[in-house]
């Protein structure tokens, strides 16, 4: 109670509560219209084979985009010391959920990562990436004097990353396991670290996965449907050939917005993780560069925020959830476009899921609040403001 | 209460941090991440969307371009096939092929059992096959039953409709027929299951009658969906272009039937083949190789002895087991025999294959000696039945032991004197015989428009040089032309000379039925004169009515023509020895006054167990006259019967009843008729024979007079082996006429008659006779 008024009373004094950061907010309620648009366009023809309403997916998802930044608009308003406070029960709830999968977890496409909890659907995964970041970051505000030690610096980090990477590995879902891991190691590399660590850290998982791809025959499957799709065009490399398709009929404009052919049943799941290729084919080369772009500067606006943050918790938070933003758009585009082996990573403010989204947003609305203590705007990374 | 333990539990396990701005390592690395994250982790991706959308964009366009249109091919029509007069020979119908897309079904849940069951029952197929087709769930176009009938497709899409099922697709396709069946098969031939010509015209001619297929390409959604915006294109199909043949089909049909009944007559082992050919244009009337196939059903063997050995073979393979390298061994022969059964059914061996002419070759050899005044018509020769020649080790003999005797020109070419053309061809020479083959066209392919052409099988000059090549050649043996080849050259040598190329199409028209091309009278060189040539024709004639060919006689009309009988060369036994097998043929012309039609009647291998003697002038002769008697009329050759006795020829029976006798005397007379009266009274109420029944002329009628006309059966007599007066009588007594046809020669015997011996006929009947010379042993 008294650290908690103690912390009130130092910020008022060394830094004062400004506005949100308004080009960030501005960046995440633009990639938020484009992609329910482009959502709309990519799901018109499934919503109407599946359901006849060419709208279905269209209308959950723009509830949750605008219910979505009403949360980022109020977790922006939040002090963010409160999820320094929650960050470890945060992280202890998200394991927990992530044992519970494999027991009462929902199977979609093949894969049980999910959980359904009344009329929602989320995945625990989703949720212990946030919670990882909360916890690291509150972890290492709280030891960086003694980061450089393994005992703080590397041990306690370790330990969770391999639960969780545990848990994962149980759903088999690598992706998740390969962006918490790096995600982590981020994080860990800013909180300080230090970084022989990181190269036998970086050994390890080589091993892990290696042995990953040798043991799971549809993922070394996998990988070769990723290097030679014509291979098995209508079995394994049918999705990337179609994907590859949709990009490349793309050409420099595209085909205009809601005339991709592909989305036509020919793609599948083309609202979800592989709606990029319809943005390619609708809006062509100049669309998809500049929509990267504006994932481009909101993370770069993200780090920005985390520079310039009040505190090393604020730094660390903001850091590790841009470093998460960038690491799904890099991973989902890649996939997407032929350029990493297939695994489901779906696309932030795109992709079809309204509480991947409602999460999505959420973290964005963490960013904002951070955003608001920003010291000094004019000088970059002072020792004191 | 509760918020107040819980943030007591976090205080003590996390402890408060240093609420201090981050160090500047921190912040160092910070933006070190920045750098990554938010500027370089976007170069591949840029980079890679580049290559996919700008350098490979068309690549990847046509290929989904591909995939998301569907091109539904409108079929051209493949050209129409006519006769001379127009007859459909070969034309095309729309037929429909029913398919089904395995994943479409698959993808719309549909009962593939339901499906399987219904079509199987619809199509007439087996269910299991559908089945097994819709389980090839990476196939999107499985067929299940192709070329079916309008009404069958209707059913399909009935029942697709009935119960809106998905994954069911029905295409056009078009199928060849033809109506008249094995007519003239191996000369239009057939098209394959991709209606692509097969063999024959149809082969030859595929670019002209295929026409170019159009199509429709439309974009579509995965599983048949609409596309929110679909585009649509459509090329249209250009027919193919008609033939029009030379080929009249009523002429083909008489010759095939006469081949046929040759073949019956004879026991002919290794078919017969026959050509009729305009001899001043090269047309070609009817081109007949039996036994033919049905080129609506090309693929069903129709030898009946090569059927026999596959069934045999068959009944083997049932024995053994299937896995045994026996089977293997077997089913390639099995296979092989019906590969060399089809190819044999659906060869031309009138333009693809040799054959032995034997003697109507000398045709060639005299008209070559005429024009080169080695002989003229005051020539003499002795024939004393072998007679040796320098350099040749072997005494030539003729084919008569006791030999010929002395004869005249006309005699040696009558009597078909192997050792009279043996002389001809020494007072020839080698050279020059070798230049008039040339000449006559039998080196060369004659470019009829037909595929396959093959040349014959020829000696060389230099060969030829040497006496005992050429005094075989001289008289017909060891040649190998084909029959186009033999027939265009007697053609030269009866119509002034003129060597020509035949033709068998003679228009090619359009859709519309405009004439796009012609063919027509292509004269490639003179090899006689006009004058050598009218004096071939009167020794050519003369062969029919004194000689060897006198089976050909045809009351009415002036036939002349050449037999000839040949060893079958290359043909082995089994233990390599040359067989016996003879081929024996006859080359037609007729009218010769104004020669128009050449008609060659080859029959390969005669039995040796029907006791005819083998020979084209008693067994092709005959039936080259009973294809000139069917068709000159027909084709409008004028008959001429001044100095023809009537009776030898057959006219139609008046209608004489309420005439009175006088009235029905004189029209009688005019028909050369006779007549006997039955009954008193002032007309005739009854005749025999009836109204319109043919009778021969110079025969004497009944004429009833208020009497009734008894209506009774008689027994037709055997009267084989009879010669012409014997035969008569026995036709008299039995009340019934006696019509000859063939030789007019007192010692000419009966060989065959129609009817039968033993058919019960009304009396007044015509018993008609072949009359066969049977020393006509050429």
């Amino acid at each position: 109670m008294l650290k908690h008024n103690n912390f009130d009373s130092r910020q008022s004094n060394t830094s004062s509560v400004g506005v949100l950061d308004l080009p960030f907010l501005l960046l995440v309620v633009l990639l938020t219209l484009v992609g329910v648009l482009m959502m709309f366009s990519a799901s018109y023809a499934r919503a109407r084979w599946e359901t006849e309403n060419p709208a279905y997916f269209f209308v959950r998802q723009a509830g949750f985009a605008a219910l979505g930044i009403l949360i980022a608009l109020i977790a922006g308003r939040l002090n963010y010391f409160i999820w320094y406070r929650l960050s470890l029960g945060i992280l202890i709830v998200s394991l927990f959920l992530l044992i519970l999968v494999p027991i009462a977890g929902v199977e979609v496409n093949g894969a049980k990562r999910w959980i359904q909890l009344g009329p929602i659907q989320f995945q625990p995964s989703e949720i212990a990436k946030l919670g990882l970041v909360l916890a690291f970051a509150s972890m290492m505000a709280v030891w960086q004097d003694k980061m450089n030690s393994f005992r703080y610096g590397v041990a306690p980090f370790a330990v969770i990353m391999v639960l969780i990477a545990g848990l994962l590995y149980l759903e088999r879902h690598l992706s998740a396991t390969l962006i918490i891991l790096m995600i982590g190691a981020m994080m860990m590399l800013i909180g300080g670290t230090q970084k022989r660590w990181f190269i036998l850290g970086g050994l390890v998982v080589a091993v892990f996965l290696v042995a990953y791809v040798m043991l799971f025959g549809y993922a070394s499957d996998r990988v070769k449907a990723w290097l030679d799709p014509w291979s098995d065009a209508l079995g394994k490399g049918y999705q990337a050939i179609q994907s590859q398709n949709a990009i490349g009929s793309g050409g420099f404009l595209g085909l205009g917005l809601g005339r991709s052919r592909q989305k036509y049943l020919y793609l599948p799941e083309e609202h979800n993780d592989y709606i990029f290729a319809i943005v390619c084919e609708e809006l062509g080369f100049v669309g998809a560069v500049g929509i990267l772009l504006l994932f481009s500067l909101l993370i770069l606006r993200g780090y920005w925020i985390s520079i310039h943050a009040r505190d090393r918790f604020g730094t660390l938070v903001a850091a590790g959830l841009t470093t998460k933003l960038a690491l799904q758009v890099f991973f989902n585009i890649g996939v997407v476009s032929g350029l990493l082996p297939p695994t489901g990573i779906s696309l932030p403010f795109f992709s079809y899921g309204g509480t991947a989204l409602l999460l999505q947003l959420f973290e964005m609305g963490i960013i904002l609040s951070i955003s608001r203590w920003c010291v000094n705007k004019e000088s970059i990374g002072g020792k004191k403001a | 209460m509760s918020k107040k333990s819980k943030i007591k539990l976090l205080k003590k396990h996390v402890p408060a941090y240093n609420r201090e701005k981050a160090t500047h390592a921190m912040l160092r690395r910070t933006s070190f991440l920045m750098i990554i994250c938010g500027v370089i982790l976007f170069i591949p991706l840029i980079w890679r969307l580049f290559d996919l959308m700008i350098v490979r964009h068309d690549e990847f366009e046509s290929d989904a371009i591909s995939n998301q249109t569907r091109s539904t091919t409108v079929t051209a029509d493949r050209g129409t096939i006519y006769d001379c007069n127009m007859n459909i020979l070969a034309a095309s119908k729309t037929v429909e092929n029913v398919f089904i897309d395995p994943l479409e079904i698959n993808n719309s849940h549909e009962n593939v059992d339901f499906i399987a069951n219904s079509l199987a029952a619809i199509l007439n197929i087996d269910a299991n096959s559908i089945r097994e087709k819709a389980a090839k769930l990476d196939r999107q176009y499985e067929v299940i039953a192709r070329k079916r009938e309008i009404e069958e497709a209707d059913a399909v899409r009935k029942f697709i409709t009935d119960n809106n099922l998905s994954g069911i697709h029905l295409e056009s396709d078009s199928q060849r027929y033809y109506p008249a069946g094995t007519t003239a098969a191996q000369v239009i031939g057939f098209t394959n299951a991709e209606n692509r010509g097969g063999d024959g015209l149809e082969a030859y001619y595929d670019d002209v009658l295929q026409g170019t297929a159009g199509a429709v390409i439309t974009t579509k959604g995965n599983y048949e969906t609409q596309m929110l915006y679909s585009y649509e294109k459509y090329y249209e199909a250009t027919d193919g272009n008609s033939l029009v043949l030379t080929i009249d089909s009523t002429v083909q049909m008489y010759l095939e039937k006469n081949l046929k009944a040759a073949i019956e007559k004879y026991d002919i082992k290794n078919g017969a083949f026959g050509i009729i050919m305009d001899v001043n244009t090269g047309a070609i009337l009817a081109m007949a190789i039996e036994g033919s196939y049905d080129p609506n059903n090309y693929l069903e063997i129709i030898d009946l002895a090569e059927l026999e050995n596959l069934k045999k073979i068959d009944e083997d393979l049932k024995r053994l087991s299937s896995n045994s390298p026996a089977y293997a061994a077997l089913i390639k022969k099995y296979d092989s025999a019906v590969a060399a059964a089809r190819l044999k059914q659906w060869r031309n061996r009138c333009v693809s294959d040799g054959y032995e002419p034997g003697s109507t070759f000398k045709t060639i050899t005299l008209a070559a000696a005429l024009e080169e005044h080695a002989v003229d018509e005051n020539s003499s020769f002795y024939c004393s039945g072998a007679k040796d020649y320098v350099d040749r080790d072997s005494t030539l003999h003729c084919w008569k032991s006791e030999g010929h005797g002395p004869e005249t020109l006309a005699n040696a070419l009558q009597n078909s004197c192997n050792i009279a053309f043996a002389d001809i061809g020494m007072m020839l020479g080698g050279d020059k015989l070798y230049d008039y083959i040339d000449a006559f066209g039998l080196l060369e392919k004659t470019g009829i428009d037909m595929s396959g052409e093959a040349t014959g099988v020829f000696h060389t000059k230099a060969m030829l040089m040497e006496n005992a090549q050429l005094t075989t050649v001289a008289f017909g043996q060891s040649v190998k032309p084909t029959p186009i080849q033999m027939v265009r050259a007697i053609a030269a040598v009866v119509n002034g000379g003129y060597v020509l190329q035949p033709y068998v199409v003679s228009e090619i028209l359009d859709e519309n039925g405009n004439v796009v091309e012609k063919h027509g009278k292509t004269i490639l060189r003179q090899a006689i004169s006009e004058d050598t040539s009218k004096e071939m024709c009167k020794l050519i004639e003369s062969v029919v009515t004194d000689g060897t060919a006198g089976n050909a006689k045809l009351p009415g009309f002036r036939v002349g023509g050449k037999t000839g009988t040949s060893e079958k060369l290359d043909v082995y036994d089994e233990n390599g020895r040359q067989t016996d097998d003879r081929i024996v043929s006859f080359v037609g012309i007729a009218p010769m006054d104004d020669p128009q039609y050449i008609c060659l009647v080859a029959l390969d291998t005669p039995s040796r167990d029907t006791g005819i003697y083998i020979s084209g002038g008693v067994m092709a002769a005959p039936v080259v006259r009973d294809v000139f008697a069917d068709t000159l009329l027909y084709l409008g050759v004028q008959p001429d019967y001044t100095g023809v006795d009537m009776s030898t020829v057959n006219i139609p029976m008046p209608d004489v009843r309420d005439l009175t006798e006088d009235e029905a005397a004189r029209v009688l007379a005019e028909q050369s008729l006779t007549y006997e009266t039955v009954g008193s009274g002032g007309t005739v109420t009854g005749q025999i024979p009836a109204p319109n029944e043919m009778l021969p002329g110079n025969s004497e009628v009944i004429l009833y007079m208020g009497e009734t006309v008894p209506v009774d059966f008689v027994t037709v007599p055997d009267l084989k082996g009879m010669n012409p007066a014997i035969a008569r009588i026995a036709m008299e007594n039995s009340g019934l006429y006696l019509q000859t046809k063939g030789s007019s020669w007192a010692y000419a015997v009966v060989t065959d008659q129609e009817p039968a011996p033993g058919t019960e006929v009304v009396r007044g009947s015509t018993v008609t006779v072949e009359l066969t010379d049977q020393t006509a042993l050429d």
